[in-house]
Formats: structure tokens, C-alpha cells, sequence
């Protein structure tokens, strides 16, 4: 009983704390989910593309641009069969076509050549992660 | 939904990969389809899909040369596209009916810009005006910022003088495609309006492919 009590009370205190951190809804920024996908000559991972995608957008925008359009790397999974993969990014509601265009900008990493496709939009992760299957 | 076309794509034997490949891809990324234009090689269309066109571009280093190059492949070919070079060989292309698109006009070297008077050539002959997206994806700082400025002002003269449009992507391997709405998006970077890179993605370059807007007489059927 006592021990029960106890663990309630640890959840009431954690909510309390995790609640206090958020920002109310209507004061949070809008965001969209971008699924991506990319074929290059050989693997690439997580940093390379990262790094990459992050060039592109400074170099196209510059430093004001890309901290408008605020972006993310959420999710990123590499294909098993082919050199390529998925991934979803995090941006700014309203900088979708931007970071669309900084993304077929990307033309090489790792000096392996690559091209990124958006397939799709969404408003949350979980409809992201929808799309990516 | 609109169709989408590439009208130029290099494929074997001027680069590695062959164009079955690149088709694949390009239905991939949502075209309908893709033209095969080598510099100064045609391309025998093996396959017979109705998605590859055949196509040339042309790259001549004098108007004598252009015009003789002109005259071999007129008729034989789908899409005659002419490498833009210097103004000299930029005026004898836009002067010429027989020529469908003058592929990317002073964007790689720094002579050859558009004037008003060429527009307005262009627009009479009706050939079009790729604008060459690879140019934008391959170059970084000061050479894009140059080539964005460029394409701005033939988006300018082309806009004014009703000449026809089209965006490429150039592609010489898979790499290099992108796609319509990537493309879209990349355009919107000089200046190109929504709906206006989606015309210039589907609707002029199925015009050219239709010689919808050249006149009859103008018109040789290809023999097929």
C-alpha cells in the first residue's frame, strides 16, 4: 500500500516537471515532417548526410535562412538491398520549399554522388513515419 | 496530374549509364518521359517505348558548322536542341525554325547572354529556352549566385516576349536527376513562379514534343 502510494506520487511529480518544460500549444512553433529518400554510389551515414544537408542549406540561405527554417534530422534508415535510404526532417512549417530546394541541391558526400527525393509531407512524426513504411 | 518531361538527358555512350537506366529512374521520380540528347550523337532508340524520345544537341564551334549540323538531323529527330555557345551561334540557333530548344544559353561560360533581340527571334521561330538545373545543383557561392542572376534576367526577356520555356536537369548519370517538384523548387530560386515551372515542366516541353507551336510547313513527319 505504502509502496503504491509512493509510486503515484514519483508519476505526479514527473508529470508535473515534464508539463513544466512545454510550452503551451498555441505558442509552439509549426512544424512539418519531410520524408525523404536517397540513392548514391555507396552507403552514407547519419553525420555525413547530416552534415550535408546542413552545408547545403547555409550555403544556399545563409545563416539567417537556416535558423528559419530550423531543421532536424528526426529518422534515418538505410536500405538493405540498394545504396540509398530514408529519412524524415524536421523544418519550419512555412520553409518547406526551401528546404526542398536545398535538398536537390545536395549533389555529393562523402564523394559519392547522391540525389535526395521528398516523397512526402506531414504534420506530425507519426504520420511521417506512416509514409516512410 | 500533369506529365512530366526531361527533355535533356545525356545517356550511353557520351556518359556510363545507359538509358534504360536513367528511364527507370526518371518513372521513378514521376516522369512520363525523358529525351535522349548527346552532343553531336544520335541515339538509335532500341527499345521502342513511347517514354524515350530521341533527340540531339547540338554543339558547333562556328554558324557554318551549326547550320550543316542543322540540316543533317532535321527530320531525323525528336527534339533538336542546340548547345548554347557564343552569341553568335546563340543568334544563328534562335534564328533557325528548325531548332526546338536551345539548351542552357549563358549559364556555363560567361559570353552568350540573351538580349531582347534574341527573345524576340525565340519567340517568332518559337524555340525555347532550357534553363539548366544542373548548373544550379553542381555550382556553390559566387558561380551560383552568377548563374542565378543570369537565369533571372532570361527569365526577365523570356517572360516579356512570350517565349516558350522549358527546365532540364542536364543529367549526365542517375545522380543527377531530380525530381518535377524538386526541380519546381529550385526554380523558384531565381524567380520562377509555381505554376510557371510546373508549364515549363509538362506542358512546353509537350508542346515541343507535339511541334505544337511550329508551322505546318516547318513540320518534317519523322520516319520511323
Amino acid at each position: 500500500m505504502k509502496r503504491a502510494k509512493c509510486k503515484i506520487q514519483n508519476r505526479f511529480a514527473f508529470s508535473i516537471s515534464y508539463f513544466a518544460l512545454l510550452i503551451p500549444p498555441s505558442l509552439r512553433d509549426r512544424r512539418r515532417y519531410l520524408v525523404f529518400e536517397w540513392i548514391s554510389e555507396w552507403g552514407i551515414d547519419k553525420w555525413t548526410l547530416l552534415s550535408e544537408i546542413r552545408d547545403s542549406i547555409f550555403s544556399l540561405y545563409g545563416d539567417v535562412g537556416a535558423s528559419e527554417s530550423n531543421i532536424r534530422l528526426i529518422e534515418y534508415a538505410n536500405a538493405e538491398d540498394t545504396d540509398g535510404g530514408m529519412g524524415i526532417l524536421r523544418c519550419a512549417h512555412d520553409k518547406v520549399e526551401e528546404v526542398r530546394a536545398a535538398l536537390a541541391c545536395i549533389h555529393s558526400a562523402n564523394e559519392a554522388r547522391l540525389s535526395i527525393r521528398v516523397i512526402g509531407i506531414s504534420g506530425t512524426i507519426k504520420g511521417a513515419t506512416r509514409l516512410l513504411r | 496530374m500533369s506529365k512530366f518531361f526531361d527533355l535533356n538527358v545525356h545517356a550511353y555512350p557520351e556518359t556510363e549509364v545507359p538509358a534504360e537506366e536513367l528511364l527507370r529512374v526518371a518513372k521513378r521520380y514521376g516522369y512520363t518521359g525523358i529525351a535522349i540528347t548527346n552532343h553531336d550523337d544520335l541515339v538509335k532508340d532500341d527499345s521502342n517505348s513511347n517514354s524515350v524520345f530521341c533527340g540531339i544537341e547540338i554543339r558547333a564551334n562556328s554558324v557554318t558548322d551549326l547550320k550543316r549540323e542543322i540540316k543533317l538531323y532535321h527530320g531525323k529527330v525528336t527534339v533538336l536542341a542546340v548547345h548554347g555557345g557564343n552569341d553568335k551561334i546563340n543568334r544563328a540557333a534562335l534564328e533557325d525554325h528548325r531548332v526546338d530548344v536551345l539548351a542552357h544559353p549563358s549559364v556555363e561560360k560567361r559570353e552568350g547572354a540573351l538580349n531582347h533581340v534574341l527573345a524576340k527571334f525565340a519567340a517568332k521561330n518559337c524555340v525555347a529556352i532550357a534553363f539548366n538545373m544542373n548548373a544550379i545543383i553542381k555550382s556553390r557561392r559566387g558561380e551560383r549566385a552568377r548563374v542565378l542572376s543570369k537565369m533571372r534576367l532570361n527569365l526577365k526577356l523570356v517572360r516579356k516576349y512570350k517565349v516558350p520555356m522549358i527546365l532540364t536537369s542536364n543529367a549526365c548519370s542517375i545522380y543527377d536527376l531530380r525530381a518535377p517538384r524538386e526541380l519546381i523548387a529550385l526554380a523558384s530560386l531565381f524567380g520562377m513562379g509555381q505554376e510557371e515551372a510546373t508549364c515549363a515542366l509538362s506542358d512546353s516541353p509537350q508542346g515541343i514534343l507535339e511541334k505544337r507551336w511550329k508551322k505546318e510547313n516547318d513540320v518534317v513527319v519523322l520516319k520511323k
